[in-house]
Parts: C-alpha cells; sequence; structure tokens
C-alpha cells in the first residue's frame, strides 16, 4: 500500500494509523515512513537516525505493527557496497562529490531509495502488508518521477559518452556527435570548472559496475507498482488546489497502469451541527450565542469547500473510494491517538455512491 | 531603482501557506506604491490557477492585481544565464536537448540551485536583462529544498572559487546575506511538523547567513471565546449542541499556545506576527485581507 500525496497533507499520520487498522484486523504490518515527527516516532518505537525496523508495543492488537525509517544515503551506501564488486570501486564512488550530492535528500534519491527499500521488504516475504509513506515533494506525482531521473543517468549510452573522454572515436557519425558532445563539455566546464568534469567522469567510470543491477532492480520496482496487489492511495487536504492536483494525479495513474484505489482527505472539518440561523443571534453576546456565531461562519466556509468536494468526487472514477477524516484539532503523536485515529479510519465509511 | 531592491524570501513546511503570505506580502507593497515581482521557483506554476491567469513563465507578466508574477526554474534561469553572460547562444539547444546534459543539469551539485539564486539576484548583481522593480517577493521552496537554495553559493564558492562560476557565487553569497537587501520569513502553522522544521530552518538561516529570519503563523484560530468559557460551555448539558465544537476549539487554543510559547522560547522573540484563519475560499479575497494585516504592510 502506497500512500502519496503533496507536503503537508498528513500522509505520516496516516499511513501509520492504517498501520494500526490493519494489525487490529490481525496482519502482520509495515509501514515505512520517510521522516517522522519526533513524537509520532517514539510511539512508533523509532529511533531517529536509524534505519532499524522494531516493533511497536501495543498488546491491544491483534496482529503485529513494525515500523522502519527509510534512511536514503544508508540505503544508497549499502546498495553500492553490496553490488559494487570491489572496496577500491567502493571507495572511489563514496569519495566523489557527485554521488555525495545524488545519495543525499535532493535530485529524486530519497524517492528512488524508499522504493529500493519498498521492493527489499517485499522480498524478504515477512510481512501481510507493507505500507509506504512517500517522502514529501511538492506535487504528489513528483515522488514517480524522480526515479527515472536518476536512471537516466545510469543509461549505457551516458555512461559511455563519459568513460573515455579524451579518445576521439573512428568514423564520421561518431565523429560528428563526439565533436559536438566536446563542445557541450566545454561549455559545461566554463560554467562548472574542470574538478566538476573530472568527478563527473571518474562517478560514470565507477559506477559502471552497478549499472546493470541498478536497471534489473527498477524493473523489478515497475513490476511491484504494476502488481494487482500494490494498492494506491492519495492523501489530501480539503482545498480546491490539493483536490485539482489529486484529479491530475488519478489521470497520470491511469497512464502509468498503477492503481488508485483510495482518496482520503484528511482534516476535513467536521460538521457537528445543522445549519445555526445567525440573524436571531446577532445582539446575543453570551459566550454561547459567540460560538455558535463562530461555528456558523466555520460551517459556510467549510460548506463552500464541500461544494468543491463535489465536483471533485463526481470527477473522479466511481471505482475510486472517497473517505474523509475529519480534523479535531489535535497532533496526532501518541499511541493512543493512533489507535482513535485507526477507529475513525475503519469508520469511514466510503462516500460513493456505488 | 532596480539596482536597490529589496528581496524577501518567504519559505515553510510544504502546506503551511508559505504563496498565500508571498502574494500578500506583494501585493500590500504594491497597495504602498512600489513596483513588485513575485516569484515562483519550480516548473509548474501555483499562482497561474490561484489567480485565474492565462500563463505565468518565465518572464514576468500582470497578476491583475498590481504587482507582477514570474515562474523561474533552474533550466529557465540556466539557459538565460548563458544566453545573456556566455553568449552561447549555439550551444543552448546542444546543452537542453540532450538527455545526458538534462540528467546533469539535474544532479550537478547545487547548478540548479545557483542559477535560480543567481536569476533572483541578478537585478542586484547587475547580471543579464535587468529587473526594474523595488521588490521581488520569492515564493522559496519548502524548508529542506530551501536550505539546500540558501547553502549554494557558499558550497560553489568553496568548490570552484575562481572563474566567472566562482565570482557569481560570491556576489550571491553577499547579496543574500545582506540584511539591507535580503530578509527571510518562515510561514507555519501553530503545530508539531511545521514548527519543529520552521525553528530548524530559521536556525539553519542564521548559521548560513548571519540573518535572523522571521517566523510568523498562518491560519491561527481566534476563537471569540476564552478556554476558561469554552469548558463552561462543555461542562454546561444546556448547550450540549455546541459541546464537540466547543471541545475542537478548546484543543486547537491549547495547541495554538503550546506552539506558540515554543517559537518564542527559541527565538527569543516577545510575539509572533500572525495571519488568522479567513474564512474565505476566494483566493483575491484571503490575499487582500492577508495583506491589509498592519505587520505585512509595514515588513
Amino acid at each position: 500500500m502506497i500512500c502519496t500525496g503533496s507536503g503537508g497533507v498528513g500522509k505520516t499520520t496516516i499511513s501509520a494509523g492504517l498501520a494500526i487498522r490493519a494489525a487490529e484486523l490481525g496482519l502482520k504490518v509495515l509501514v515505512l515512513t520517510v521522516d517522522p515527527a519526533q513524537r509520532l516516532m517514539t510511539s512508533l518505537g523509532l529511533k531517529p537516525g536509524s534505519d532499524e525496523i522494531s516493533q511497536v508495543v501495543a498488546p491491544q492488537l491483534t496482529g503485529q505493527v513494525f515500523a522502519g525509517i527509510v534512511q536514503s544515503k544508508k540505503i544508497f551506501d549499502d546498495f553500492i557496497l553490496t553490488h559494487s564488486g570491489n572496496d577500491e570501486i567502493v571507495k572511489r564512488i563514496f569519495n566523489n562529490r557527485l554521488y555525495q550530492q545524488l545519495s543525499t535528500t535532493l535530485s529524486g534519491s530519497q524517492e528512488f531509495t524508499a522504493l529500493e527499500k519498498l521492493l527489499q521488504e517485499y522480498e524478504s516475504e515477512k510481512y501481510d502488508l507493507i505500507i509506504l509513506d512517500t517522502p514529501p515533494t511538492k506535487h504528489a506525482l513528483d515522488f514517480f518521477m524522480a526515479p527515472r531521473r536518476i536512471m537516466n543517468l545510469f543509461q549505457d549510452s551516458i555512461t559511455k559518452w563519459f568513460a573515455f573522454p579524451d579518445m576521439a572515436p573512428k568514423g564520421f557519425i561518431s565523429g560528428l556527435v563526439y565533436r559536438g558532445t566536446r563542445t557541450v563539455f566545454k561549455s559545461l566546464e566554463t560554467l562548472t570548472g574542470a574538478q566538476f568534469i573530472e568527478e563527473l567522469i571518474d562517478f560514470f567510470g565507477a559506477i559502471k559496475s552497478i549499472q546493470k543491477v541498478l536497471r534489473d532492480r527498477s524493473e523489478l520496482v515497475e513490476k511491484l507498482l504494476r502488481d494487482p496487489k500494490t494498492h494506491f492511495i492519495l492523501i489530501t487536504s480539503f482545498d480546491a488546489a490539493k483536490l485539482e492536483e489529486a484529479k491530475n494525479m488519478q489521470k497520470q495513474f491511469a497512464k502509468l497502469s498503477y492503481r488508485l484505489d483510495a482518496v482520503i482527505i484528511n482534516r476535513a472539518f467536521p460538521l457537528w451541527m445543522p445549519p445555526v440561523q445567525t440573524a436571531s443571534l446577532v445582539h446575543e453576546q453570551n459566550d454561547y450565542a459567540q460560538v455558535l456565531k463562530f461555528y456558523a461562519e466555520f460551517r459556510n466556509y467549510y460548506s463552500e469547500r464541500y461544494q468543491l468536494y463535489e465536483k471533485f468526487a463526481a470527477e473522479i472514477e466511481s471505482k475510486v473510494q472517497i473517505f474523509r477524516i475529519p480534523d479535531y484539532g489535535q497532533d496526532v503523536c501518541g499511541l493512543d491517538d493512533l489507535l482513535s485515529l485507526s477507529e475513525r479510519l475503519a469508520s469511514a465509511q466510503s462516500e460513493r455512491a456505488h | 531603482m532596480a539596482a536597490g531592491h529589496k528581496i524577501n524570501f518567504v519559505t515553510g513546511k510544504g502546506g503551511v501557506g508559505k504563496s498565500v503570505f508571498a502574494a500578500a506580502l506583494a501585493l500590500a507593497k504594491a497597495q504602498l506604491g512600489e513596483k513588485v515581482l513575485l516569484v515562483e521557483i519550480g516548473e509548474s506554476s501555483y499562482y497561474q490557477d490561484f489567480f485565474g491567469l492565462s500563463h505565468v513563465g518565465h518572464a514576468p507578466s500582470a497578476s491583475g492585481i498590481g504587482f507582477d508574477v514570474a515562474l523561474w526554474s533552474g533550466e529557465t534561469s540556466l539557459r538565460e544565464y548563458i544566453l545573456y553572460y556566455l553568449k552561447l547562444e549555439k550551444i543552448l539547444s546542444l546543452f537542453f536537448e540532450n538527455n545526458v546534459m538534462r540528467s546533469l543539469i539535474n544532479v550537478a551539485p547545487g547548478l540548479n540551485e545557483i542559477a535560480i539564486l543567481g536569476k533572483i539576484t541578478s537585478g542586484i548583481r547587475k547580471v543579464g536583462p535587468p529587473l526594474e522593480y523595488d521588490r521581488i517577493v520569492v515564493d522559496c521552496y519548502a524548508t529542506g529544498h530551501a536550505m539546500a537554495l540558501f547553502k549554494a553559493p557558499r558550497g560553489m564558492m568553496e568548490a570552484i572559487p575562481f572563474g566567472p562560476m566562482g565570482r557569481h557565487s560570491t556576489e550571491m553569497y553577499n547579496t543574500i546575506k545582506n540584511p539591507e537587501i535580503c530578509s527571510y520569513h518562515i510561514v507555519t502553522l501553530l503545530e508539531e511538523m511545521p514548527v519543529v522544521e520552521s525553528l530548524e530552518l530559521g536556525a539553519a538561516i542564521f548559521s548560513e547567513l548571519a540573518v535572523q529570519p522571521q517566523i510568523l503563523s498562518n491560519k491561527t484560530l481566534h476563537p471569540p471565546v476564552g478556554a476558561e468559557s469554552l469548558n463552561k460551555l462543555i461542562q454546561d448539558p444546556k448547550f450540549s449542541d455546541v459541546d464537540e465544537f466547543a471541545k475542537y476549539l478548546k484543543a486547537s487554543l491549547e495547541r495554538q499556545d503550546k506552539y506558540l510559547l515554543e517559537i518564542l522560547a527559541a527565538t527569543g522573540q516577545s510575539s509572533i506576527a500572525d495571519l488568522p484563519l479567513i474564512f474565505s475560499s476566494d483566493a483575491r479575497e484571503i490575499v487582500g485581507r492577508c495583506a491589509d494585516r498592519e505587520f505585512v504592510r509595514t515588513l
């Protein structure tokens, strides 16, 4: 189960809540998260900086919940250690500035490593269900684009390009291509300096040995993402821009042959009371009337949004389930909070007519 | 006037309302008579839909409410830089239509960041096409990525101290740490993760640039009655219909106060600038009402 969504919508919390819910149903669950809040981490039994998978202590659950943090750099480093063949190459790669940049949180490596970790845990066959909480991105879809960017770097053609930068190839066509790439090289050198080019050449020389395994792994990841057992859940907040994004996401998913199963609209405002007639309260200054008037403002505000939501629901394919999780004005952090979130998730009825 | 303009960087955790505050700041300053450019960073425009504009691109265009908007990405900024500075028009297509180059530009350490920051500070540094504005408001990346942006010039300076790149990054570094020119605003909600990230980012900006960023809270709830009155309502069975709502308000108030105190303790500020939750779904109305806040006008 892959939980996607753009930054700030509550992916991590919902992922943890779903894990607890699955364990209540008796499953052995692993939740892989990227950047949990300190207190959520504590209640999941996780330690900052550690990539160990730990079991959540919750005797009230029939099943078991395990949790782990995706440590991007560690996974990347281990990948190099396992697949690059010899210590000399490992050292060369680790010392390379380009690799150091690649393996940090930027430029798509977090997405790449999250999926590699997912694949590893899937292959271990230890769990009934794995929930992946995806790294924060500006747009939910960035998550699926980033690994492709990384993969582009590891194509054969690029490695060849950098493998013998000083050796002019024979033949007219390759000579032309060579001269073109030399020009690009020269201008890149003007922009970034000779040292950077040296590092590039060194990097692509060193990674040749892991190219094949990297390609194989990404093919497996791609296969896993398209597997009927893999479910995507989009978590979004209750506002126009995010709902619009969710709609686009569904279209993109269809193109990629991924299955979007559910949209969870998080922190929707709960409509506790029927509409309040505020006209009769205008001159009332007591606390009760003040709170009622305030509620009316809230209610109007969210009713407007509800119309946006209805439009959204009408445009989303009917096989995609839609759930709304109300906001209770509290951070979800302790295990008790997670248990009650799980209850809320369990009682959330899909709002589709079908 | 262009050479003397101010730059406001607006950042914060994803989903906190950075873009709304950035637009409000742009609007408030435009209303006070300044010529303002609101810049968003990245490949796709948020303001285009937000303000219902037909297009927002690299070249500034009118927002329709008194200031201009532009969308600057690493690629468009780098293109412009190559064109204006290196005057290498011929290799432009080689650079950008070549897949290898594309992926390299994407991962070359700091290159995208330098290109964007280069563009943002280009008016001050008098490089490239002139930016005839009194103020540039930048709707910046979210926390983690924003720091990568602010760190890029120093990283580049250290890696490549000589040549045009070294010179440009030194100038950029000097520009972004000059408090006369640049100020930093971190938007947060009074909730755990946004506050934690904002405080971390604030400290990181200070240690990188020796400039104290302003932390401001967004979507703050201001219920008409205090916690004590809410308690009374919750306890009194006569008012059971507002029970759940009063509990919600009380929980929200408690959370807000807790994180407010956390921010004050960490920053040593005596109060923080605050944008209340505005009950409107209309982008222009929300931005307009935020722009009316006294503190936004005097920033």
